[in-house]
């Protein structure tokens, strides 16, 4: 899933200060199960804005919402409904990047501010621990190195092996973070099939990555639906 | 919500009259006493009486029982009416008439005055005829003393008696009064006369001088009086009533007494509590034996013959039993005491048309509670056969029910014997391991030698502080966790957070409620806000802040405090009651909470929101927390939300944290005092830093 | 020969090479580098100049060694992969050879956080590059100079003449994997491998012995690393936190007996380390020539680089080899 963290309140408090009227907007997906922009955070986030301002002797009004995902028009039609008829002037998603902007996009006039840092791709390693373990690098190798991807987890995304700066199975960058290629190594030996390694990966086309530009992914089955409805609302029209 | 039907908690199925024994237990936490007495009352006219002498069906089935023991709910139930005297006489109001019918009840024990009770609050007008020169039935005239002290009867009496039930003492119906006059005066009759006859043995010397029947011995005893009863005596039987005469033979001054029954040891109808009392106070069994003839000489008992009982019920269970009359024995006996069964005093039927049906009893519908006669109705031990006092209450109901239609409709109303409610399920192996064990809270009794010196009371009630230690055994059963299927995303936090191992995700969450401990960890840290507890909501929480603190002035120098405390921690009330006058006073709003570990984020950061300068947190003693792990969850929670605080610019301390000494009581004014102090400061720090 | 170089051509003559290091500049001042050149001229076969060594911005790699080319030194010079990609790689090896630079060596680089380290700042908040890795790199290289390729598949018009080099750390983690690492570097065409920094002689002869099983010494010419040892502190600092070097504790004994032997005064204690660092670099360079496989020592002196002609002479490798000028 999508990891992210909330942003200090004192930066969040920055952005939406000259506000008066301001909606927070949880996002029932990713965001809540990382436990960064659920419910329980956007009431947690709500709150604290709320005693600030008090505390500040500031007019504002801090609303909450949530919403099902902040990546689907259908969810987010309720937050712009809202956002028209109780004239709010600014929202603050707790949703990941993805979120924002597309609320931004459907918001002309009202500023849309991130409340969350979104961080990585990754899996829970434990409770109330997440690790990054995708780079979305567009061109899937995981067949190659057992399944643990040398992209997202190797800090310099090497191909080919360890560079040999790691120590005890350890990045060099840090003791916290793993040798992505030792986690490979030792996969591979488990799976015996380490010496598959012994082949060389060549210099890898990079762009289906976000290096190539901004990607984009379509289903035309789906598509051709959409299209049938518009034919077919136009008709009716 | 759970699809199934929704169930009960054990205690409130298993009694008859389905007393919601969860409800008093939880109210009895809250302080709320006098809630408590009410629902009590509500479903149980007889409560101080049950208080004492029920047989307590409620604790055989509470779950407790494989963690470590069940509740001591009769215990708690008595705790509730003496704590609540003056609002019992209070709350006493004469109901209006409102309909025009009037309903005559023969037989003033516990079956006829429930009825009696509830008929009057339905409107109607009620006539109880007693035969005898006091209201009570068995209740009165029989239960020993030192088990029923007489006036915690009146105090169930006169509730009763106050409603505006007519009474009319010392007339009997079929002597003083027909039953046809009855029938002719009133729009309904109902007759609950019990089984107020001791039955008798033919057995050779059974006439002889000595011989006691239990009833008549039992009533004379109650009346002031006793018999005679010498050295030795000997009771025949193995119920309650034998075992009652048997203490009292104790307490008249026989030196030996014994017991001898049919059945063996483990069979014995008596509770067996009464029966490990009564051993206690010196008492002997003989099991398995029965009475084969009553020796005497010169007209006097000398002692009885017992013949060995191989087997009391048939293969059928039925009361069928065999004896081998090759095995006997003799026990020396200065009287002898026949407490072998009970039968009913018909006489009431006498010139009637109402008939009487087999075994000596009433011709009985037992669906309708009719009798042979329209219009006529029974109730009570003289219709369902021996029974305890709870089940006449019960049954009371029932034919309250039955007439109440009857008068409405015209037409019979046909009931189960007993409502069936669905109880919640058994408690899992793996989650009683996981359950704190605390012994139950015990009245100690005096040893059994000096119990039997007079008719006193051989037991005392809790005191409030054993009361509300016993009440925190609940386990709250049918109140803990469950979903809303909409907003659960299924992020498994519930299940990593529960100490008990009760939630699961299949695609959302769920939380077996028999496995539920109500203990609100899971709600506090649900990211998607989709855990409710059906207990104890925090949800209230904001509503209870916002009646506090709507009389304290924000912008006074004053300090504003809101404290969540632990309700687990106070031994009596003097915290629980609200007084916002006490709240302008001292600066300090109480919120009790059954065990802060359920307090999420928002809840300790909302006083802030509603002009609190500080948050006072005070949990229970170390190590003494129900719910394992609650007290480190609580701690990081409370680092989250002072780091919340520390965000936005102001102190992180605000947010204080205690844990109890000792009580509530000894230790939370001194937090109190030096959280205000700390919140001074830091007030008067910020002052200086805004100049 | 593939790229006539000096290097090359010393190796190809079987003598015991030597190369050496220099460090360029935090800035532009050209005359630290001719400095060091001066200092080092005659005691190595070629020079490897760094390349950001640790992500630490210096002059470059290129330019450095265009300037000890001036003072007739072999440049060796370096390429990470951290900060540039395929494309400014391959100008740059083009510019590199039209400029004269012979031999090149590849290596992954350090990560930019490394550069925030003591007392400098570095960059480490920089977007890094690797866009291939080391031994990519190495394929890119033999791509140019054999193939006559871009690795987009592009021709050049003219071949860099190029001695490829790589880096081998043979205690690196995990350990059992660094001689499958080494085949692979030889397997994209390295041609000559300098180690990491030795001093656990007995371990590294123990890869070496792998390594020969393997076949990999005669297919590559592997260099020994030896880092100068200048005091206690530094033998503790690479032991504990440099990665693939370990250091015996026979070593490090030997380096505190040193200290201790000066007592209070702390010149001496300088002074006496100093000494015993060359000495155990001289007893280590022996170790290194009489371990089967290893042909040469890649002598590390960090900002002690006018020790190296004294070290080289100490361990009896001076004067190095005059090679006859190109036909």
């Amino acid at each position: 899933m999508i990891v992210a963290e909330r942003k200090p309140l004192d930066e969040i408090k920055r952005f939406i200060e000259g506000f008066e009227r301001v909606l927070v907007v949880g996002c029932g997906g990713c965001a809540t199960v990382c436990l960064a922009g659920g419910e329980a955070e956007v009431k947690i986030v709500g709150s604290a804005l709320r005693i600030a301002a008090r505390k500040e002797g500031r007019r504002q009004e801090v609303l909450e919402d949530c919403v099902t995902r902040q990546c689907e028009p259908e969810f987010v039609e309720q937050i712009l409904v809202r956002v028209k008829e109780e004239g709010v002037t600014a929202l603050l998603s707790l949703a990941c990047g993805v979120g924002v902007n597309f609320l931004a996009e459907r918001l002309g006039d009202i500023p849309v501010f991130p409340g969350l840092n979104t961080k990585f791709f990754g899996a829970t390693a434990e409770p109330g621990v997440w690790v990054e373990m995708c780079a979305g690098c567009g061109n899937c190798m995981l067949h190659l190195t057992g399944g643990i991807c040398p992209v997202a987890r190797c800090s310099k995304s090497l191909l080919n092996g360890p560079c040999g700066g790691s120590t005890d199975g350890k990045c060099e960058i840090s003791p916290d973070v793993d040798c992505g290629w030792a986690l490979i190594v030792e996969r591979m030996k488990r799976l015996g099939t380490l010496d598959q390694l012994a082949e060389i990966t060549p210099a890898r086309d990079w762009s289906s990555s976000p290096h190539g530009g901004p990607r984009r992914v379509v289903r035309e089955d789906l598509r051709e639906l959409a299209a049938e409805a518009e034919e077919n609302s136009a008709a009716a029209s | 919500m759970d699809i199934d039907v929704e169930r009960e908690a054990p205690c409130l199925v298993a009694c008859p009259v389905h007393t919601d024994t969860r409800l008093m237990v939880e109210h009895i936490l809250e302080g709320r006493y006098e809630d408590a007495l009410d629902l009590l009352l509500e479903a149980n006219p007889f409560t101080s009486v049950c208080g004492r002498i029920c047989h307590h069906p409620c604790e055989e089935s509470c779950r407790r029982v494989k963690v470590d023991a069940p509740l001591g709910l009769r215990q708690l139930k008595r705790f509730v009416v003496e704590a609540t005297t003056d609002y019992r006489l209070r709350r006493r109001t004469p109901i209006e008439r409102t309909r025009r019918e009037k309903v005559a009840v023969v037989g003033a024990g516990p079956a006829g005055l429930t009825a009696a009770h509830d008929l009057v609050r339905a409107g109607f007008g009620v006539t109880v005829f007693e035969a005898g020169p006091e209201p009570g039935g068995m209740l009165g005239t029989t239960i020993p003393r030192y088990r029923l002290p007489y006036e915690v009867l009146r105090e169930d009496i006169d509730d009763i008696l106050a409603l505006g039930v007519e009474l009319r003492t010392e007339c009997a119906v079929g002597r003083d009064i027909s039953l046809e006059e009855l029938r002719r005066e009133f729009s309904a009759t109902l007759i609950a006369t019990g089984l107020s006859e001791s039955r008798t043995l033919g057995v050779p010397g059974i006439d002889s001088h000595g011989v006691l029947l239990a009833l008549p011995l039992l009533r004379a005893i109650l009346a002031g009086g006793g018999a005679p009863l010498g050295e030795r005596a000997v009771v025949i039987g193995g119920g309650n009533v034998a075992i009652d005469v048997a203490r009292c033979a104790r307490r008249l001054g026989a030196a030996e007494v014994t017991m001898a029954c049919l059945e063996a040891r483990e069979e014995m109808p008596a509770w067996e509590w009464e029966t490990e009392e009564a051993l206690e106070e010196g008492i002997e069994l003989a099991p398995s034996w029965g009475p084969k003839a009553v020796l005497s000489a010169e007209g006097r008992v000398t002692g009885v013959e017992l013949k060995q009982c191989v087997r009391v019920f048939d293969e059928e269970g039925k009361f069928n039993p065999a004896f081998d009359e090759a095995e006997t024995t003799t026990l020396a006996a200065d009287s002898v005491v026949l407490a072998i069964g009970q039968a009913a005093d018909l006489t009431c039927l006498k010139g009637s048309s109402v008939k009487a049906g087999p075994g000596g009893r009433l011709e009985y519908d037992a669906e309708t509670m009719g009798t042979s006669e329209r219009g006529v109705f029974a109730c009570g031990e003289v219709s369902t056969g021996p029974g305890a006092a709870v089940e006449a209450v019960a049954d009371g109901h029932r034919a309250a029910r039955a007439i109440a239609h009857f008068l409405d409709t015209g037409e019979v109303l046909k009931q189960p014997p007993r409502e069936e409610l669905p109880a919640i399920g058994e408690l899992p192996e793996e989650t009683v391991e996981l359950i704190k064990a605390r012994p139950r809270v015990e009245v100690a009794r005096a040893p059994g030698e000096t119990r039997v010196e007079d008719f006193s009371e051989i037991e005392r009630g809790f005191t409030e502080a054993e009361a509300r230690a016993e009440a925190q055994r609940c386990m709250a059963c049918t109140t803990g966790a469950f979903v809303d299927e909409e907003r659960c995303v299924g992020c498994l936090t519930c299940v990593r957070i529960c100490p008990f191992g009760v939630a699961t995700v299949t695609k959302t969450a769920a939380m077996p409620e028999e496995k539920c401990q109500a203990c609100g960890l899971c709600a506090a840290v649900c990211p998607a806000a989709a855990i409710a507890l059906k207990r104890y909501g925090t949800e209230r929480i904001e509503e209870d802040l916002k009646r506090l603190l709507s009389e304290a002035d924000a912008s006074s120098s004053s300090v504003l405090i809101v404290s969540f405390c632990c309700l687990f921690e106070t031994t009596s009330r003097k915290f629980l009651d609200e007084n916002r006058e006490e709240v302008a006073e001292t600066g300090v709003a109480r919120v009790l909470v059954p065990c802060v570990g359920r307090l999420s984020v928002p809840d300790i950061l909302a006083p802030f929101e509603h002009g609190a300068d500080g948050v006072c947190i005070i949990a229970c003693a170390e190590g003494e927390c129900l719910y394992p792990t609650a007290e480190e969850r609580l701690g990081a929670r409370v680092e989250q939300a002072r780091r919340v605080l520390e965000e936005i610019g102001l102190h992180g301390d605000r947010i204080a944290l205690w844990r109890t000494q000792e009580s509530a009581e000894v230790s939370w004014t001194a937090f109190w005092e030096m959280s205000r102090r700390h919140l001074a400061l830091i007030k008067a720090e910020e002052q200086k830093e805004a100049q | 020969m593939k790229s006539g170089s000096n290097l090359e051509r010393v190796l190809e003559a079987g003598h015991f090479t030597v190369t050496a290091e220099i460090g360029p500049p935090m800035g532009c001042n050209g005359e630290v580098v001719l400095e060091k050149a001066r200092l080092l001229k005659g005691c190595a076969d070629a020079f490897n100049i760094t390349d950001c060594q640790t992500a630490v911005v210096r002059m470059s790699s290129i330019a450095s060694a265009v300037l000890v080319m001036r003072e007739g030194l072999e440049p060796v010079m370096q390429m990470t992969c951290r900060d540039r990609n395929r494309i400014a790689i391959q100008a740059d090896i083009l510019g590199a050879a039209a400029l004269g630079i012979r031999n090149c060596l590849c290596i992954a680089g350090d990560h930019q956080s490394f550069g925030a380290a003591g007392r400098l700042k570095g960059h480490p908040g920089a977007k890094n590059v690797y866009d291939v890795d080391s031994i990519q790199l190495v394929s890119i290289l033999k791509g140019l100079r054999d193939d006559g390729q871009q690795q987009g598949g592009d021709e050049v018009e003219m071949r860099p003449p190029l001695f490829i080099g790589a880096v081998w750390t043979p205690l690196g983690d995990p350990i059992d994997f660094r001689p499958f690492r080494l085949a692979k570097k030889v397997e994209a065409g390295t041609d000559f491998i300098q180690t990491q920094g030795i001093y656990d002689m007995e371990l590294f002869r123990q890869q070496m012995a792998i390594a020969r099983e393997m076949g990999l010494h005669e297919r590559v010419a592997i260099l020994a690393g030896i880092i100068v040892p200048r005091n206690l502190g530094m033998l503790r600092y690479m032991n504990s936190s440099v990665a693939g070097v370990t250091v015996p504790e026979e070593l490090m004994g030997r380096m505190a007996a040193a200290r201790k032997a000066a007592g209070e005064d702390k010149a001496q204690a300088r002074r006496n380390q100093e000494e015993e660092g060359i000495r155990i670099t001289v007893e280590l360079i022996e170790q290194a020539q009489e371990t089967e496989g290893v042909r040469g020592v890649h002598i590390q002196a960090i900002e002690w680089e006018q020790k190296v002609p004294e070290i080289v002479e100490r361990a009896g490798l001076m004067p190095r080899p005059v090679m006859p000028a190109e036909g």
